[in-house]
């Protein structure tokens, strides 16, 4: 799967990227603001992102996150404030919180892989905070 | 017709009222030796004139008698009086009916008081009002301590106020500062387990990645306790159970073997946040010594207790498990990470071996 690492603090996003490659997945890029995440979706497609909630150009990361969900793109937020996602969760999975565990980022990580691949039978880990069900219209 | 002529007339008119009073009449004598300031006009004069007031009055205002008679009391109102209560007074006169107001007036230097002014119509046998009697009582006194009150209360109002403020904006400050060092707290323990990780997994010798991954483990305990300390509503606690379930879920799920099986018996238990770090490196420790022993090699049982029953906090860690070689170290440093945490919080422990069952048990008492 291709994904995609939104993270200001670069030794975080370089040992997320392996973790995530670990898990067998590709990190198809890297963003610190939300210009460059904008430019990593609309240039790679990513099928799946995590993002920080705050970036170097301040708490951008719900922007991100609302521009993945107009393009259908799943994603988690991760972050060390869950309060400062918006109650709807501008359409993420979930939220990683930060400072997660090694096991804890892993399990998450089995978790989405198995969702995505359409297998809805498995629980979400306690690392994995899930959004709110929404409403179907 | 001219002031003087006008002044003329009101004095005639006061002449004429004393010539119908002798002066043995008390009533006059009455009149004019009271201390109460006292005047009366004539309202069938043009404007109203005074035609007789009394020697309180002269003291009151500071006018003389001959500059009195002729006059609209009006000369005693001057700029800082509050218009509103010259027009009712106008309107009672006008109407012909009592009044009383009190009256912010002017004295002949200037001066001001607070004047308790009462106005009445004096009427004839056929009802005409013939004149008007007013009295006058100086109430500056009152009125000052009133004002005085009024500024007061305000004052204290905006010293109330501002304190308020200044407790908002230091809540503020310090709600701020709390967030800030939070962030920055998680932020640093997340790159300490980063700093650590990344050095494992560029580690080719197994007995450095493996040194590496149990620093790791021990780190995270703390990061998960920084983690759950500010998530709750109440931040200077922190529960325990709450923690155990999240770590042996986390611990086990990672290993990925189908044939453990967990089994969990825990009810909330609530610690000052000074004994969290302590409590979950023990937490750790008891849930990390079964791991070692078999269960990430073998599968098998773990049952997790946390509990409080009457008063005592009680932690048990129930394990089957087919036992592997332990590397002695490892099992050594675990050992003594235990019994320090144990020393810390002043907590016993009990160790029972049955056959392939290990029962740890850890007691301590909670402060209320």
């Amino acid at each position: 799967m291709k994904i995609m690492i939104v993270e200001d603090e670069a030794l975080l996003a370089l040992e997320l990227e392996a973790e995530v490659e670990a898990a067998g997945h590709d990190v198809v890029g890297q963003a610190m603001s939300r210009d460059e995440a904008i430019g990593i979706i609309d240039k790679e497609q990513p099928e799946f992102a995590f993002v920080d909630v705050h970036l170097v150009d301040g708490p951008s990361g719900i922007d991100v996150g609302r521009h993945l969900a107009e393009r259908g793109i799943p994603y988690v937020f991760v972050t060390g404030n869950l309060k400062r996602i918006p109650e709807d969760f501008v359409g993420a999975v979930g939220a990683i919180e930060k400072p997660y565990t090694m096991n804890g980022l892993q399990n998450a990580l089995d978790y989405i892989g198995r969702r995505l691949r359409g297998d809805y039978g498995v629980r979400p880990p306690p690392s994995l905070v899930m959004a709110p069900a929404r409403h179907s219209n | 017709m001219t002031d003087s002529s006008a002044r003329r007339d009101a004095e005639d008119a006061g002449r004429r009222l004393l010539a119908e009073h002798a002066s043995e009449d008390p009533f006059a004598a009455a009149f004019k030796a009271t201390r109460m300031p006292m005047i009366i006009t004539d309202p069938r004069q043009h404007d109203n004139p005074i035609i007789f007031s009394n020697g309180a009055f002269s003291d009151l205002t500071g006018y003389p008698p001959e500059e009195l008679t002729g006059r609209n009391c009006r000369f005693l109102q001057g700029p800082n009086t509050d218009p509103e209560s010259v027009a009712k007074i106008r309107s009672a006169i006008d109407e012909q009916r009592d009044i009383s107001v009190n009256i912010l007036n002017y004295r002949k230097d200037g001066s001001t008081f607070w004047n308790a002014l009462y106005i009445s119509p004096v009427r004839d046998r056929n009802n005409e009002v013939i004149y008007f009697f007013a009295s006058q009582l100086d109430v500056t006194d009152v009125k000052s301590k009133e004002v005085q009150l009024a500024s007061a209360k305000q004052e204290a109002e905006a010293a109330v106020a501002q304190r308020t403020q200044d407790l908002v904006d230091a809540l503020e400050a310090k709600t701020t500062l709390v967030h800030e060092v939070d962030h920055r707290v998680k932020n640093n323990l997340l790159t300490i387990a980063s700093i650590v990780k990344l050095q494992a997994r560029m580690s080719t010798d197994d007995t450095v990645r493996h040194t590496l991954r149990s620093v790791l483990n021990r780190v995270e305990a703390l990061s998960t306790v920084q983690r759950k300390l500010f998530t709750s509503h109440d931040v200077g606690r922190f529960d325990v159970a709450d923690f155990a379930r999240e770590l042996v879920v986390d611990i086990v799920s990672a290993l990925k073997r189908d044939d453990i099986v967990i089994t969990m018996d825990l009810s909330p238990v609530f610690v000052p946040a000074v004994k969290a770090s302590p409590l979950a490196l023990i937490v750790n420790e008891l849930v990390g010594d079964p791991v070692r022993r078999g269960l990430s090699d073998g599968g098998g049982e773990i049952h997790l207790s946390v509990k409080q029953p009457n008063g005592h906090f009680v932690i048990e860690v129930r394990d089957t498990t087919e036992p592997v070689p332990v590397n002695s170290e490892e099992d050594d440093f675990g050992r003594l990470m235990l019994e320090t945490c144990l020393r810390q919080v002043n907590a016993k422990l009990e160790r029972t071996i049955e056959g392939r069952q290990t029962i740890v048990r850890v007691t301590l008492m909670v402060d209320n």
